[in-house]
């Protein structure tokens, strides 16, 4: 029986063979199936991508969408009262972990306010109930880009200084554009790009992330699959996976380039002249 | 003896003590926890009289207890012991092997280097975590697994940081001559690299042993951290209770932000002493004195003009009392060295100062308005649609991500809202008046695609968009090549021409304003120290640093066998010497020089004043060697 099952799985292939088996596998798009549910791993990933993405892609906006307002509002006044403490702001948030901030979400607002679950339970799809789906992934995807905020906002910042030192920025002032179009026209697109850049890496470090906080949230996302699939030692299944975040990291670092180039003009037609 | 050291050593701050106490308050009273008079952290059965399931907390148990009823606070000091040691030793072993990394890339480079840094690279942007859990998730959660792991992951930033020190210093020629007197590379490694390495290795250290502890705890949530009660299993675990229990959870997640913030705040705070020079903040600026009202409504008319830079090292008086006047229709040449406030003075006149906290006073008036009066929305009308400018550099004078087409429609469409269509026809002829082929494409371009030459009549087409009657050029041919520099500079003038404007041109060069001005200013120290028409102070300069300035300079009709330099530098703005400011450098200097300063007055030709006590021709005047050597 166990001789039969080994047989049957392959066990008593050489490593070589075994590696080389798994190779062509995944190359016809067959990332095999987990040794005791039978469940195919893909059928599995079909199901708990798209929690992760939506994590990611919100914990993202997030930090974007804390960082960049608050960027240009320190630069207006660089040193000044707000610059500062904006600046010591983002060095608490630098310093708290993911799971020490998501333990201060839910005990707030799970536990105390009741305005948000403590723990994900049977997640609508965004397009089915968008309100039932943000609030069970509000405070998980808060947790997970709390770091990046302070990334993004101090990457930022630098760079809008250097910007402002350029001419073109002194001039578009001495034409007497509003200090509003100033700054968006003018000074916020050509310092976005290391911004960019930033973003693109760090979903590397979001990955990481994703396993702590989908367990800490119960979302059934590709980080949790992971962990139970570690747990379980289901490792065709963990290869799977494996294989796939490496891949979605390096394909996140291509459209970070091809978009990189949409908002450089530089890099788009080449350096010839 | 070391009394004199102690006082120039940066102070700390409170922020800094308060972290460096937290961390003795932790790791005394994690490494004390067996001999301290606390609960047994095992022991079970802490319960409140009502029976409820938890104790929170209070005197009975300062931290309350978990659901067997043991001692939340003595569990988080006997907790700290193993995840404190972990990351200290896991800290100890990758800034070591990292560090002899490191120095193998940066003394050997070459190949080696370029191989340790790109594996560097690929595992500084790996997702690590996934690589620790997949570790004890296969090996089993013991404690060398973690230490395996974290070790591996820690390397990177200390590989960098010694690699950079040792780069530097096996450039540099001390070391090349150490080598050739027979030291060992050894010796030179524990003589140069290791002193300038081991600050920033500490530094980071600091920041290192706070991510391990940060990601223990992750693990611990994940369920592959130790299999024991660390700060991270303790969080984990209380979290599961959150609903009961918040304090299971908050205690110890807050015990772990404290110290991880206050690991990364030593850390910030040890690279700061890294980079030396203390910031002393300054006092605020003189008192303005009342500007005097103006006489003549010319085009523009400035009196008692001063700007004051607030800087760190102290308030610099960029421009200090400058009176001019540019009459409608005519060229105003500003000369002097660089430094000498120019620049300054065109800013001035725009309000144009990014990142810098400039104040202004005295009056500018164009047209009779003062553009340091009016109201915000008139100044930038004013500036939009009657001032043109053209700066320096025209390879940063253009936003290099927006088309040439939309930076100089912008003007027309922001100040005379003209649609967008309307804005091209005019943007294509603007295009051809300042002589640049085929308009139609260029106009989709970006500024990277044209040359520096191209670039600037960009930028006079951007100035002259919405028809100025003033154009200030500050420099506008410094930067370009000699050819296109005649070619820039005869565009202007037929466009001064056509359209009548009167031109600020601001340049160092006396030639091209020999050539163009109607009138000129020099300035020096951020004061106009000799004025009139040009040929009056080109042809019988009276004060000493125009002339200094014309010897400076060659001239096509006369044979001079030796240019003259004016040695040394100008004075400081911070604080500027009480009497002439020219007076260091001056060959005609008196005592009177050092203590008055001269004030602009008439000469005999019309227009044309200076400021100088011993000018060209006075009969006291008498050469001497300045002092001022290079």
């Amino acid at each position: 029986m166990l001789d039969q099952l080994r047989e049957e799985l392959g066990f008593n292939d050489p490593i070589l063979v075994r590696y080389a088996n798994w190779v062509g596998d995944v190359l016809q798009g067959d990332l095999g199936e987990s040794y005791f549910t039978e469940q195919k791993t893909w059928d599995a990933i079909r199901v708990a991508l798209p929690k992760t993405i939506e994590l990611a892609i919100l914990a993202q906006l997030i930090a974007l969408g804390i960082a960049i307002p608050a960027a240009i509002t320190s630069v207006r006044n660089p040193g000044g009262v707000v610059d500062r403490m904006t600046s010591a702001i983002a060095f608490g948030f630098l310093s708290i972990p993911g799971f020490v901030l998501a333990v201060y979400l839910v005990a707030l607002f799970a536990v105390r306010l009741d305005w948000f679950p403590a723990i994900a339970t049977d997640i609508p799809g965004l397009n089915d109930d968008p309100i039932e789906n943000l609030r069970q992934m509000l405070l998980p995807a808060l947790a997970l880009g709390i770091n990046l905020v302070a990334v993004y906002l101090r990457l930022l910042r630098t760079d809008l200084l250097t910007t402002m030192q350029q001419d073109f920025v002194m001039l578009a002032q001495a034409r007497g554009y509003s200090e509003r179009r100033v700054l968006y026209r003018h000074v916020l697109r050509p310092s976005s790009l290391s911004l960019i850049t930033s973003v693109g890496l760090n979903t590397g470090g979001l990955i990481g992330g994703v396993l702590i906080i989908e367990s800490i949230f119960a979302i059934p996302g590709m980080g949790r699959l992971l962990v139970q699939s570690i747990f379980g030692e289901d490792f065709e299944v963990v290869q799977g996976l494996v294989l796939l975040f490496s891949a979605a990291f390096v394909l996140v670092n291509f459209a970070v380039d091809m978009f990189y180039s949409v908002v450089d003009p530089r890099i788009r037609r080449g350096s010839a002249s | 003896m070391a009394a004199p050291a102690e006082s120039t050593r940066p102070k700390l701050g409170v922020v800094t003590w308060l972290a460096l106490l937290w961390m003795a308050l932790v790791i005394l009273g994690t490494l004390l926890a067996p001999i301290l008079p606390i609960a047994d952290p095992q022991e079970l059965g802490i319960r409140t009289r009502e029976r409820e399931r938890f104790e929170g907390p209070g005197w009975n148990a300062w931290f309350g207890a978990d659901r067997s009823g043991r001692d939340l606070f003595s569990l988080m000091l006997h907790g700290g012991r193993p995840s404190l040691l972990l990351a200290l030793v896991v800290t100890v072993f990758s800034a070591t092997i990292g560090g002899i990394i490191g120095v193998v890339a940066g003394y050997l480079r070459g190949r080696v280097d370029s191989v340790i840094m790109a594996l560097t690279d690929m595992a500084l942007a790996f997702p690590g975590l996934i690589l620790v859990a997949a570790l004890t998730g296969t090996l089993g959660r013991e404690v060398w697994v973690l230490i395996l792991g974290f070790t591996v992951l820690g390397l990177p930033p200390y590989i960098r940081i010694v690699r950079g020190v040792s780069l530097a210093i096996s450039e540099r020629e001390f070391v090349e001559a150490a080598e050739a007197m027979g030291a060992s590379r050894l010796q030179i490694l524990r003589r140069e690299i290791l002193p300038l390495a081991v600050l920033p290795v500490i530094a980071f250290a600091f920041l290192g042993f706070a991510l391990v502890i940060a990601a223990e705890g992750g693990l611990a949530f994940i369920g592959l951290s130790l299999d024991q009660d660390t700060w991270g299993t303790l969080t984990a675990e209380g979290a599961r209770e959150i609903q009961e229990a918040p304090h299971l959870a908050l205690i110890p997640a807050t015990i772990m932000f404290l110290t991880i913030l206050a690991l990364n705040l030593i850390s910030d705070r040890l690279s700061e002493l890294r980079a030396p020079g203390g910031r002393e903040g300054t006092g605020g600026p003189d008192e303005f004195p009342e500007p005097a009202l103006p006489t003549d409504p010319d085009l523009l008319t400035i009196s008692e003009l001063r700007t004051q830079l607030v800087t760190e090292r102290g308030v610099v008086k960029a421009v200090d009392g400058v009176d001019l006047r540019v009459r409608e229709g005519t060229t105003l040449g500003v000369v002097g060295e660089s430094g000498s406030g120019k620049t300054m003075l065109l800013r001035s006149i725009l309000g144009a100062f990014p990142l810098v906290d400039a104040r202004r006073s005295g009056r500018i008036d164009l047209d009779g308005r003062d553009l340091l009066t009016v109201d915000d929305a008139t100044r930038r009308t004013i500036l939009g649609t009657e001032i043109g400018v053209v700066s320096q550099n025209p390879l940063s004078a253009l936003n290099p991500v927006r088309t040439i087409g939309s930076q100089i429609t912008e003007p027309m469409r922001v100040h005379r809202k003209m649609s967008k269509d309307a804005a091209k026809t005019r943007a294509l002829e603007l295009l051809d008046q300042v002589g640049i082929p085929e308009p139609e494409k260029r106009f989709a371009q970006y500024p990277h695609e044209l040359s520096g030459g191209m670039r600037q009549r960009v930028t006079i087409a951007i100035a002259l968009a919405n028809e100025p009657r003033l154009l200030l050029a500050d420099e506008p041919t410094t930067a370009l090549d000699v050819t296109i520099q005649d070619q820039i500079l005869k565009l202007l003038q037929q466009l001064q021409d056509e359209r009548e404007m009167a031109v600020v041109l601001v340049t160092h060069d006396l030639a091209v304003v020999r050539g163009w001005a109607d009138d000129v200013a020099v300035m020096y120290a951020g004061q106009v120290v000799e004025t009139g028409p040009a040929a009056a102070v080109f042809d019988a300069p009276k004060m000493r640093y125009t002339e200094a300035l014309l010897e400076s300079t060659p001239r096509l009709d006369e044979d001079v066998e030796q240019l003259a330099t004016i040695e040394g530098q100008p004075p400081s703005l911070i604080e500027p010497p009480a009497g002439c400011r020219f007076v260091a450098r001056c060959a005609y200097a008196q005592d009177r020089c050092r203590d008055e300063a001269p004030p602009l007055v008439a000469a005999d030709d019309p227009g044309h004043r200076y400021a100088c006590w011993y000018p060209v021709g006075h009969p006291d005047a008498v050469r001497h060697e300045t002092e001022v050597s290079l």
